[in-house]
């Protein structure tokens, strides 16, 4: 990858400043407000070095969960939480055969995250506004209004957003909210040493996601798809795109993503309606049965 | 964009799931307190269809007088207060119960329910004050401006009983998203019961009770039919399901309904026993089948197989 011809104007490793749209140099974009921007985490990259996971824990200040070893491969993180909004899975899958192919072999990692749906889930459940989209098109809960009801927790079909037993407001990946105001790309896509984790416009994350799959296919690994662009699993059901799409080479199951989410809000009328009709049938009923009483 | 359709990000989807993460839960239970949110859920159904049974009584009003219509004026005061304060006890930012009222987004149940229980307070209150102050100080015309908020109150009382229901359907907890309209179906035949059996209990006059018992009698059918109707799409979907009728069913709606069908062949003297038992069984069976609903869904968001088969289900339906 290039160095931006900016970068030569800042030689010096220390700042007084952030530098001016410093994701151009760092993720060839420009933060613009009233675009769409998204990560695109490619799995065949991930070597499970969790610094995405420990970038976003510093700057978003966000405090430690449990620790402790789970048993489960090398993930002792467990799950997206209140205070983890990355989550590096681990799968080992027949690790000691002889003869591995490329790509990570047996081993399947990948850094999950707030999905950032399009049409969300936690935004349309949310009574209070507190969850909204961005003029990044990002999904962000807002700490001043948030007043922990945590109807958005079993909203989310991806099992994302929680409420914080710390301050009983919800939380979840912010997509670096303040970072991308001030011109620079998220903690977590920063960091990342192998660029598993990219962040950029949707439109131009998309196409790089399909070349991949293609470069992919051209040297013979023929199971890679993408998870979360429009058409393809994970963008399903109502949920057009995911800003935050994945590049697989399993199942979605077998990392915990479902094949085709649905969204909640479709249940909403129907039931309405359905309870409304049951309640105005036996109040006519009633009506009647009241009525009835005059005469006997 | 051409992403999908012919692309090479079609065919390569692998058929069948080969396991799960670990077993681990693939979407969070809700936070809910199952207690106090169980019971809200419940005063809400009973209050909402309470203040429909003063709107329909005042209509008979001659025949029936007044009593009945301020026992349910009484009951429909439940949800806005006690209910209102078990809502704002399950917020974990409880101070900031007022942020409810500071947009209304109609698709979101929880929006829809905080808009529902403040117009029904208003108009539930309006009603029972109106015809309450204007009993006491005479005042004719004071009982008439409550009456005109009698028909807001019963409508808005039938969305505060039936709400509820598409509050949990609209989720992605396996257990409340397999059936939703089954589960509003027995949220509102079960609120209607529970407020037709409170008003026969205290009910003197036997020909009213009578009806007031019948009414319930459909409610408490319809209620098992709808709740053998989710049971079948808890079967379909893989949910683990609590026996073919779990004893709270059979206490909280076969019982009741026996009761009511022996108490409509007795005289008032033993028919009134069998309905004030009724009732004790509709109100417990109503308020348990609440807390009951909250449980199980939590619980079945603990199964990544149930979550994700249910999605893969959709899928399939999606692609024929």
């Amino acid at each position: 990858m290039e160095v931006h011809q900016r970068a030569r104007n800042y030689p010096e490793s220390g700042f007084d400043a952030p530098i001016p749209d410093e994701a151009e140099l760092t993720a060839q974009t420009r933060v613009r407000p009233g675009r769409s921007y998204g990560f695109f985490t490619d799995t065949t990259l991930c070597i499970g070095c969790k610094a995405c996971e420990v970038a976003c824990k510093e700057w978003n200040n966000l405090p430690a969960d449990d620790l402790g070893l789970t048993g489960n491969s090398y993930d002792n993180t467990g799950a997206l939480s209140a205070h983890t909004w990355r989550h590096v899975s681990f799968i080992e899958d027949n690790v000691r055969a002889e003869i591995s192919r490329p790509f990570q072999s047996g081993w399947l990692m990948m850094s999950d995250v707030c999905k950032h749906c399009q049409t969300a889930p936690c935004v349309e459940a949310c009574p209070t506004g507190a969850l909204f989209h961005t003029e990044f098109r990002t999904v962000v809960v807002q700490q001043d209004i948030c007043n922990g009801c945590g109807y958005c927790v079993p909203a989310c079909p991806f099992g994302v957003v929680e409420l914080s037993a710390l301050d009983g407001k919800a939380h979840k990946c912010t997509l670096c909210y303040d970072r991308l105001k001030g011109g620079l790309e998220p903690a977590c896509s920063k960091a990342c040493p192998t660029d598993s984790i990219q962040f950029g416009e949707m439109e131009a994350l998309e196409e790089r996601a399909l070349r991949r799959v293609r470069d992919l296919e051209a040297r013979g690994i023929d199971d890679a798809y993408l998870y979360g662009v429009p058409g393809s699993p994970g963008a399903a059901g109502g949920i057009e795109r995911l800003n935050a799409f994945f590049l697989l080479t399993a199942a979605p199951e077998r990392f915990n993503l479902p094949v085709a989410p649905s969204r909640p809000s479709d249940r909403t009328m129907p039931s309405l309606a359905a309870g409304i009709t049951a309640v105005a049938g036996l109040a006519l009923a009633a009506l009647f049965l009241f009525g009835r009483s005059d005469r006997t | 964009m051409t992403l999908v359709q012919g692309g090479p990000n079609d065919h390569a989807l692998p058929s069948r799931p080969n396991g799960t993460y670990y077993d681990l839960p693939q979407v969070k239970a809700a936070p809910f307190k199952s207690g106090a949110v169980g019971t809200y859920v419940f005063l809400a159904g009973l209050s909402g269809a309470s203040a429909l049974f003063s709107a329909l009584l005042s209509r008979r009003r001659r025949r029936y007088g007044d009593s009945a219509i301020r026992r349910a004026d009484a009951l429909s005061m439940l949800a806005p207060t006690l209910g209102a304060g078990l809502l704002i006890y399950d917020l974990k930012t409880p101070q900031r119960f007022y942020n409810m009222l500071r947009i209304f987004r109609p698709s979101s149940p929880m929006s829809i329910g905080s808009w529902l229980l403040v117009g029904f307070g208003g108009a539930a209150t309006a009603a029972s004050a109106g015809e309450m102050l204007g009993r006491h100080m005479k005042l004719g015309w004071l009982r008439h401006l409550g009456a005109c908020f009698r028909v807001p109150a019963a409508l808005t009382g039938v969305g505060l009983a039936t709400y509820t229901g598409s509050l949990f359907a609209a989720t992605s907890t396996p257990r409340w998203a397999a059936a939703p309209k089954s589960l509003s179906v027995q949220f509102g035949a079960s609120s209607v019961a529970s407020a037709a059996t409170a008003l026969a209990f205290a009910e003197p006059r036997s020909d009213l009770r009578r009806s007031l018992d019948l009414v319930a009698g459909a409610a408490l059918a319809v209620e098992l039919a709808a709740a053998q109707s989710a049971r079948r799409a808890y079967r379909a979907a893989g949910i683990q399901a609590d026996g073919p009728m779990p004893i709270r069913d059979q206490l909280g709606t076969l019982l009741p309904l026996g009761l009511i069908a022996a108490s409509a062949v007795c005289s008032p003297g033993p028919q009134r026993t069998l309905s004030r038992l009724a009732c004790l069984a509709v109100l417990g069976g109503s308020l348990a089948m609440r807390i009951q609903t909250i449980e199980a869904g939590k619980s079945s968001a603990a199964d990544p197989r149930v979550s994700l088969r249910l999605a893969r289900r959709t899928h399939s339906a999606m692609r024929k």
